[in-house]
């Protein structure tokens, strides 16, 4: 329970900056994702906020209280670490009672917390057990009870499902979803996975290089994304991209020509953000396409690759201009290798970026 | 809000920097005091002591070099250096040979796991945990003229005429004791290039052994070159040890290096100087302390350049 | 081809066998012939000198026990030995914990502080030593012992605990940072446990050499009262100089606490005196 406020956060290594700037605030009970490629920092934030790393400058806040000369232990909160880090001295009772037992919490009260989380866990049977002798799920639920003893205001969560095998990851992200429902806790959750990131969080914020790209609900994140970054990193297969020029500009609208001549109409509101002239970039999200054909624009190419999943199925084209493009069917589509398609798109369903990667909105 | 400012925040991370440092003093100063007071403090007054006049343990005056002079040029001193450092490098020569050689035959063969190999890991490393006293005084007793294990095995296989002294004569004394020092070390070397052989990833042996090579051609081409690290350390070693060499002639043949100084140390020779002899001088600090500097240098120069050269080797052949 | 290949293998591993137990042989039967040589008489010794003792009476063995000092010194050895690789062991520790866990400006002075005490031999400071320890009234004193054997013994603990400290995740000592453990706690109950095995293997590459030194206690130590096992045994080698079912009895007792434990944890004995020659 535990309302977060981080005010212009910076943190330098030596010469290195790591965090240039972030400022975000994340309320009470959410489920929120920091995901972005490795090394864009989403770690580094989130030990800024544990207290395992201390802030170059700006400020971190608590349900109002200012936590950033705090140590770890005392800003109230739990980690859950990609490598579990279960003591592998001690066994499982010892592991999840260690935090209770330093801070001298009387012996009956640590094995009813124990106990109780053990419980939620499914870990009753394995309270004797060392780490050792569990399976890679087992471990993780451990570390997750080892954080739910201590009744923490914060939960964090620094990539914890990288070390299982797909299924169990599956599994383990449904089960950390229905927990965040049954404690009301404030969830931290960093992963370079942006399908956990759309399949767990309430809020997303994507990091690159550092800063924060973009926050927000998983399908705005989705639907509007702020620019080219946020469009290629959400969404998988990932969002196809065609390089064109602005030929014409009007009051509603760009007409853009993509390399292989196809001119391409795209209404939106502001369209005074891009001249004619400019490299500007079309973003189309595999599902978009369609074979109805009609007036609409069409990417044109051979088809290199035909994935069929029954249910859907996945083209691989080289377009004329070069471009490698995915294109998501429903249904089984009827196409071979070396075939030749054209598909064709929606403009006002897609994305068009300026030459800075912002989106023209 | 609270009323505290941002200087305040900043000073409370400050505090917590300041309590990370003197944990760290805690952990690091008893240790480096140690170090300091029993290696580092006498390591260099050894080199102080050894440009001034000493009078039992009264230092005396400043006298430069002079204590190096005598020792290294006075006759009657520097023979006793010479003829010591002559024994230590054969004493050097011989166990690379003898000792480190039967090592890497032992170990080569150890590396095929040949059945119970094990028990000769065990067994050739048992002399190796021994004090070299009980090491030295036993083979004192096996050798003996008399009755000594080693003669009387000579006897009986009716080698009379080869059941000598062997302490007692200046051409024999000096060899035994390098055989026994073999036959107390010969484990270590085995084991270390062991290790070794067993680090070296088992695709290159068995990638020779599809392309046909022998037994033999596997051990010269293969394994030798890639245990190289192993063979530098193994030489410095044994080149620090042989010329540090004191505990077996002095238990063997005692501090004077009998008979006649053939099996006489630089280590006696440093004793002897340092703390004097029942037969020989006084106790002279000045020249024991420039013995020792001499010492020092000789070991780490030639310890350097072996490394260097070695260190070369390996980089050649990795 | 392939049959005359394996009979050459076969060939080749009678041939190694050979060599190997004769090697065996030689390095067993001389130490066999001291423990047997213990428990004959001095006519034995001479008149049957392969032969198995008439009988396996303790006779030698109780004149060590009760006349001599052998007793005394194996205490005194014991003494000198635990105390010197307790203290190094917990300040080798100290040292490569702070080396491998924090990241400080200097940490790379401090280290090369430890390591080039590898490089100096101690031996040919002994003069210098020696004055030292007289004026501290550590000669003569199993102190001064400990404290020389502690010093020469930290720089290569240091280099063997840190690397296996290095080797530790660093999450672990996160994960007992956020569940509130002071930095003494994490050394304490997270992180030297899980190094325990090298500890074993620091504290032998170290006791072994210490429990059988000879230089400075020989320096350092006159008085009886306080001499060492390998020390005195030179001075039990002068009294008894020609009893010599006591002295191979002598020897034989010296020699077996250490040889009882290496038979029984031969293993680590060689990974833990070999640890300074591996990397």
């Amino acid at each position: 329970m535990a309302h977060i406020v981080m005010r212009d956060v910076q943190k330098r290594f030596g010469n290195v900056e790591v965090i240039p700037g972030a400022s975000l605030e994340i309320k009470d009970n959410e489920f929120v994702v920091f995901v972005g490629p490795s090394g864009c920092g989403k770690s580094t934030l989130l030990r800024l906020l544990a207290g395992l790393e201390d802030l170059t400058a700006g400020a971190i806040e608590i349900d109002g209280e200012r936590v950033d000369h705090l140590s770890p232990s005392r800003r109230g909160l739990a980690m859950v670490f990609q490598s579990y880090a279960l003591y592998p001295h001690m066994t499982v009772r010892e592991n999840m009672s260690y935090a209770l037992r330093v801070a001298r919490t009387p012996k009956a009260e640590v094995e009813a917390k124990v106990r109780e989380a053990a419980e939620i866990l499914q870990l009753t049977e394995y309270l004797d057990r060392k780490p050792k002798a569990l399976s890679g799920g087992q471990r993780q639920r451990v570390a997750i009870g080892r954080a739910i003893v201590r009744d923490p205001k914060v939960f964090l969560f620094d990539e914890p499902l990288s070390n299982l095998d797909a299924k169990l990851r599956v599994q383990m992200r449904i089960e950390i979803t229905k927990l965040h429902r049954r404690l009301k806790a404030t969830m931290i959750y960093v992963t370079h996975d942006q399908i956990e990131a759309m399949t767990m969080a309430d809020k997303i914020v994507v990091l690159n290089e550092g800063r924060i790209e973009q926050m927000g609900a998983p399908l705005d994140l989705y639907n509007d994304p702020d620019n080219k970054f946020v469009a290629g990193f959400i969404g998988s297969p990932a969002m196809n991209f065609f390089d064109g020029t602005v030929t014409a500009r009007d009051d509603a609208a760009l007409t853009v020509e993509l390399s292989d001549k196809t001119k391409v109409v795209y209404p939106c509101a502001n369209p005074g953000q891009a001249g004619v002239g400019d490299a500007v970039t079309l973003g189309v999200r595999p599902e978009n396409f369609h074979f109805d054909g009609g007036d609409e624009p069409a990417i044109k190419g051979e088809v290199y690759a035909v994935e069929r999943l029954g249910g859907e199925t996945y083209l691989y084209l080289q377009s004329t201009a070069g471009h490698e493009t995915v294109v998501h069917a429903v249904g089984d589509h009827e196409v071979a290798v070396g075939d030749q398609v054209a598909v064709n798109f929606n403009p006002a369903r897609n994305h068009l970026f300026d030459p800075q990667g912002r989106t023209i909105r | 809000m609270t009323a505290m400012t941002d200087a305040d925040f900043r000073r409370a991370i400050r505090a917590r920097t300041l309590r990370r440092n003197l944990w760290l003093a805690f952990l690091l100063l008893p240790p480096m005091a140690v170090m300091f007071i029993f290696i580092f403090l006498p390591m260099g007054s050894a080199v102080l002591y050894s440009v001034y006049e000493w009078d039992g343990l009264v230092r005396g005056d400043f006298v430069g070099l002079e204590n190096f002079r005598e020792v290294l040029f006075e006759p009657q001193k520097s023979k006793f250096l010479f003829n010591a450092f002559k024994n230590n490098v054969i004493v050097f020569v011989s166990v690379m040979v003898v000792q480190n050689g039967l090592a890497l035959v032992l170990a080569m063969l150890l590396a095929r796991e040949p059945k119970g190999y094990r028990f000769y890991q065990v067994v050739f490393f048992l002399p190796v945990i021994l004090s070299t006293v009980i090491i030295g005084f036993q083979w004192k007793l096996f050798l003996n003229p008399v009755f000594g294990l080693v003669n009387n095995l000579l006897r009986a296989a009716g080698l009379d005429s080869w059941a000598l002294p062997w302490l007692g004569l200046p051409e024999t004394a000096l060899p035994s004791m390098i055989l026994v020092n073999a036959w107390h070390w010969v484990g270590f070397p085995t084991l270390v290039f062991l290790a070794a052989i067993h680090r070296i990833p088992k695709d290159y042996i068995e990638a020779a052994r599809l392309d046909g090579a022998s037994e033999w051609r596997i051990a010269r081409d293969i394994i030798w070159p890639l245990m190289a690290p192993a063979v530098t350390i193994i030489v410095v070693l044994t080149f620090i040890g042989a010329f540090n060499w004191f505990e077996i002639p002095y238990v063997m043949n005692g501090l004077e290096g009998a008979p006649g100084y053939s099996t006489d140390m630089l280590g006696l020779l440093f004793y002897r100087t340092a703390f004097g002899s029942i037969s020989a001088t006084d106790s002279d600090f000045g020249a024991g302390s420039a013995l020792a500097v001499l010492i020092f240098l000789f070991i780490f120069t030639v310890s350097l350049i072996f490394t260097r050269l070695l260190t070369a080797r390996e980089i050649e052949l990795a | 081809m392939q049959t005359a290949k394996q009979k050459n293998s076969s060939l080749d591993r009678v041939l190694i066998q050979i060599f190997l137990i004769g090697n065996a042989i030689i390095m067993l039967y001389p130490i066999l012939m001291m423990a047997l040589s213990g428990f004959k008489t001095n006519a034995e010794i001479f008149t049957r000198p392969f032969g198995m003792p008439s009988s396996f009476n303790l006779d030698n063995f109780k004149v060590i026990w009760t006349q001599t000092d052998v007793p005394r010194y194996l205490i005194n050895s014991a003494i000198v030995t635990g105390f010197s690789v307790l203290f190094l062991l917990v300040m080798g520790t100290m040292a490569a914990y702070a080396l491998s866990r924090y990241r400080w400006r200097g940490s790379i002075m401090v280290s090369l502080f430890f390591l080039s005490g590898l490089m100096l031999p101690l031996r040919l400071a002994i003069i210098p030593l020696f004055i030292q320890l007289k004026a501290m009234g550590l000669t003569d004193n199993p102190l001064g012992l400990i404290a020389i054997y502690t010093a020469m013994s930290l720089p290569a603990t240091v280099f063997i605990l840190t690397g296996f400290l290095r080797s530790l995740p660093a999450e672990l000592e996160d994960s007992a940072r956020i569940d509130g453990a002071s930095e003494l706690r994490i050394m304490v109950q997270i992180m030297t446990p899980l190094i325990s095995p090298a500890l074993v293997i620091a504290g032998i590459y170290n006791a072994v050499p210490i429990w059988n030194d000879f230089f400075f206690p020989l320096i350092f130590i006159q008085s009886p009262e306080w001499k060492t096992l390998a020390q005195g045994l030179t001075q039990f080698f002068g009294e008894y100089s020609i009893n010599y079912g006591v002295l191979y009895a002598g020897l034989t007792l010296a020699a077996l606490p250490i040889v009882v434990i290496f038979i029984a944890q031969s293993r680590r004995f060689i990974a833990g005196m070999t640890a300074g020659a591996i990397k």
